[in-house]
């Protein structure tokens, strides 16, 4: 056996806010963070909407210093982590700086201001475009940033894996601090949107909306036909359990299991992707030594996507056979929206905290139940219901399949 | 505990496609820098880099990868790798236990800069399903899987230039896990305008030749390729009477948390670094025989690899053979730790030390063994390859003999 690990702390930036309280509220309260995209130009495309960051003020939690070198995804990424290390009273003296590390899942943070750049390369004089633009020039620049500001010495790994970027960076660290490789790692995921990450998802023929009808974020909704996409930074301290009590630290959950299979590479059926899902998350149920029956909170991967949605819920049904209608499950991109390579960090603190507070967030935007499935949505308003085991699923139709299994914290 | 091994290699560097070109390169000490050909640098004050020269795609390559992207040099390596280790046929194996990690700096910018530019008058800027397809990080994973038929577990690292170790270290991890039994780990990269653009007005480059612990070193040459290594368990490796090329032994991690471009100048990362590998494989210091520098040429790098490299082996420093092959192929970013461990394999399994080239004014602040100019025969137990990238994001692993 590997050592414990819990969570300790939890940052977030969103488009329910830059708070994890704005965060959490939004989603009890059924708030959707999804309005017409301001930062892009979008006329002539059938796609309006998206779910952008708004309110964030990167000077309050990272000064003004440099701030104006910073790219977006590196802002998030720094916002989100100052708040997750105060959250965790974690103290960043450097007194932890070699047991400390980073893991950061993303798949095209930062990416825009890099395109921007190409443009400029190309129009005029590359030689004179200013070195102070050739500081903060990836995603491995975002984690540089704040292992400089954090004092971080342990360790810095960036993990790119389409949409489960996230989960698998998350599930990355836990193994890292079961094994002793560092005792304390800000872990989670960034995104933001730009024009790139949109034709992306508008020429795969991703978003809802494109089909002409209605463009809404609805997901196992009978009538989904894609999703909205969204930015943001999600961000969890995940701790070595005898380091959190010795410094008195709050636990907000444990981490206890984590499985990943794949489905990229070539044409599946219907049926191997859904023997694939479930294969994911029996690893992580059989990691936490636990069985099926014992998960009593679902975060689903659900985006909206006909196919995706599909493949989970028929993973979920014959993993859990006739105990499905006990399993209450809970979808957070009805109301944030695809956040891509960051998707599955902005689930699993939705569950953390659900597992803490005893409160299932409802989905919102559902309107019909698609006759395939038999799922037990959180529906119209919160459920309370004590929580020990939570699973979360995060799913690339061209990747992985990750899942990850967390607990509420008991000594 | 389960032993990790090597049993296939593939290499598309600037002296050579293929392990056996690149290798009698590295031997003989050429020189892989030229006069920039993928895109103009007459607004550029430094025209060379090191590129990736005669490599021709034959028909069976030609077929699978139509665009001009990093994909054709990794889709080569790996090719190269697994017909070495004897898995091009995996017939009798569970897929869905082979895994891929690859890292990369600048996956996603080659399509973008390669295929759309001669399309912005169009409109979406002349974006196509083609471009999309080939256009995240994760896509070379993608590919590979879907080429060579893997199944497992897949992860892309964008670590800059310690990429490749950190997904080396990865599928270790995962492999001691006993998830996977097989992972197809490496690490490629083209020269993207972009990158070369960034280094150029950082004034890191170097105008001429790499000349890593030179005196009159200027910098770091922006190289090309890939590199590809196969890494199995030992017990998998065995029953299906694979050539074991060397053993996978560990690896350490550390983040310099000093700079966001200059590396610590006490080499305090590294150090960490260097010795969290040697201490988890079980070593001691003085039983490294070869250490492959990061070395990039750059003043800061070098002189502060050196102070670590002290801090590290103290007076064994000096006995230890240490060279850069940065001096020959140029820093291929995202690949470059991949194709440096690809070359410590090579070192094992020939007992040479390739030279540092370029080597021409001793510097007083680097004053280790770095093989000057002459390639050296010498049997080694085991290797230490060092990469520290960009904003201090170190990542060291270590490969020995299998006879030990």
């Amino acid at each position: 056996m590997g050592k414990r690990v819990v969570i300790t702390g939890i940052g977030v930036v969103s488009p329910l806010g830059c708070k994890k309280e704005d965060f959490w509220n939004g989603l009890i309260e059924g708030k959707s963070g999804i309005a017409p995209m301001t930062s892009l130009d979008l006329t002539n495309y059938k796609c309006k909407l998206g779910g952008e960051v708004r309110d964030l003020h990167p000077e309050t939690h990272l000064g003004s210093k440099g701030l104006k070198y910073l790219n977006k995804g590196t802002r998030f990424l720094g916002s989100a982590a100052k708040m997750a290390i105060d959250d965790a009273k974690l103290p960043v003296d450097g007194s932890l700086s070699n047991v400390m590390g980073i893991v950061i899942g993303s798949s095209l943070g930062n990416y825009s201001e890099t395109t921007d750049y190409f443009y400029e390369i190309i129009k005029g004089n590359p030689s004179e475009l200013s070195p102070m633009r050739s500081y903060d020039v990836a995603l491995n620049s975002s984690i540089n940033y704040v292992s400089v500001i954090f004092k971080i010495k342990g360790l810095a790994r960036t993990i790119s894996a389409g949409f489960t970027s996230s989960t698998d960076a998350i599930g990355d660290a836990y193994k890292m601090i079961q094994r002793d490789m560092a005792r304390v790692i800000i872990a989670g995921g960034v995104e933001q949107i730009s024009i790139d990450l949109f034709l992306i998802f508008y020429i795969r023929g991703l978003l809802s909306g494109l089909d002409g009808k209605r463009e809404l974020s609805t997901p196992f909704d009978k009538g989904r036909n894609g999703f909205v996409m969204s930015e943001g930074s999600y961000v969890v301290i995940l701790e070595e359990l005898q380091h959190a009590m010795e410094r008195c630290a709050p636990i907000y959950a444990e981490v206890k299991g984590f499985g990943n299979t794949y489905v990229g590479g070539r044409d599946y059926t219907e049926n191997e992707r859904i023997n694939r899902a479930k294969k994911a998350m029996s690893e992580a149920i059989e990691e936490a030594n636990i069985n099926e029956r014992d998960i009593t909170l679902i975060s689903a991967n659900a985006c909206g996507c006909k196919i995706q949605d599909a493949v989970e819920a028929k993973a979920i049904q014959s993993l859990f056979g006739s105990n499905v209608s006990n399993v209450p499950i809970s979808a957070n991109k009805s109301n944030i929206g695809e956040s891509y390579g960051t998707s599955g960090a902005a689930q699993i603190i939705s569950a953390v905290m659900s597992v803490n507070t005893g409160i299932i967030p409802q989905i919102i935007n559902h309107k019909e139940n698609d006759p395939d499935f038999n799922l037990n949505l959180v529906l119209e308003r919160p459920l309370k219901k004590e929580i020990r085991y939570a699973m979360i699923n995060n799913m690339d139709y061209d990747g992985n399949n990750s899942c990850l299994v967390i607990s509420i914290f008991n000594k | 505990m389960q032993k990790i091994v090597i049993t296939g290699l593939g290499l598309v560097t600037p002296v050579g496609t293929g392990v056996k070109k690149s290798w009698e390169s590295f031997v003989q000490g050429r020189n892989g820098a030229n006069e920039m050909k993928s895109f103009d640098t007459s607004k550029y004050k430094v025209h060379r880099s090191c590129e990736v020269k005669d490599f021709h795609l034959d028909i069976e390559l030609e077929n699978q990868i139509k665009e001009n992207t990093i994909h054709k040099y990794v889709y080569y390596a790996a090719r190269e790798a697994l017909q070495e280790s004897g898995l091009m046929d995996k017939n009798n194996f569970n897929i869905e236990r082979f895994g891929i990690a690859i890292g990369t700096l600048a996956a996603e910018l080659t399509p973008f800069e390669r295929l759309l530019r001669p399309d912005t008058s169009k409109k979406d800027n002349g974006f196509d399903r083609i471009v999309a397809a080939v256009y995240p990080p994760n896509s070379i994973t993608n590919i590979l899987a879907k080429y060579f038929g893997f199944e497992g577990p897949t992860m892309v690292s964008l670590n800059a230039c310690s990429s490749g170790n950190h997904a080396i270290a990865w599928a270790y991890d995962l492999l001691i896990e006993n998830k996977v039994d097989v992972v197809m780990v490496g690490g490629g990269d083209m020269i993207p305008q972009t990158e070369f653009t960034h280094f150029h007005n950082l004034k890191a480059l170097a105008p001429e030749k790499c000349q890593p612990f030179d005196k009159n070193r200027q910098g770091l040459m922006i190289g090309e390729g890939a590199g590809i290594l196969i890494m199995e368990r030992y017990d998998f490796a065995r029953k299906r009477g694979a050539p074991i090329i060397a053993e996978m032994r560990g690896y350490g991690l550390s983040c310099d948390g000093f700079h966001m471009t200059a590396p610590h100048p006490e080499g305090e990362g590294a150090v960490k670094c260097m010795s969290d590998a040697i201490r988890m494989v079980g070593l001691s210091p003085n039983d490294i025989g070869y250490v492959n520098a990061h070395g990039t040429g750059t003043p800061h790098n070098d002189k502060a690899e050196t102070i670590a490299i002290k801090r590290v082996f103290s007076e064994s420093a000096y006995k230890i053979p240490c060279s850069s092959t940065k001096s020959m192929i140029g820093h291929l970013m995202g690949a470059a730790s991949a194709v440096e461990s690809v070359v410590c394999c090579l070192v094992l399994k020939h007992g040479i030390i390739p030279p540092t080239i370029n080597y021409e004014t001793p510097d007083t602040e680097c004053d280790l063994d770095y093989v000057p100019n002459v390639a050296r025969e010498l049997k080694v137990h085991h290797v230490l390859n060092n990469s520290f990238a960009f904003g201090g994001n170190n990542a060291t692993t270590i490969f020995s003999r299998n006879d030990n």
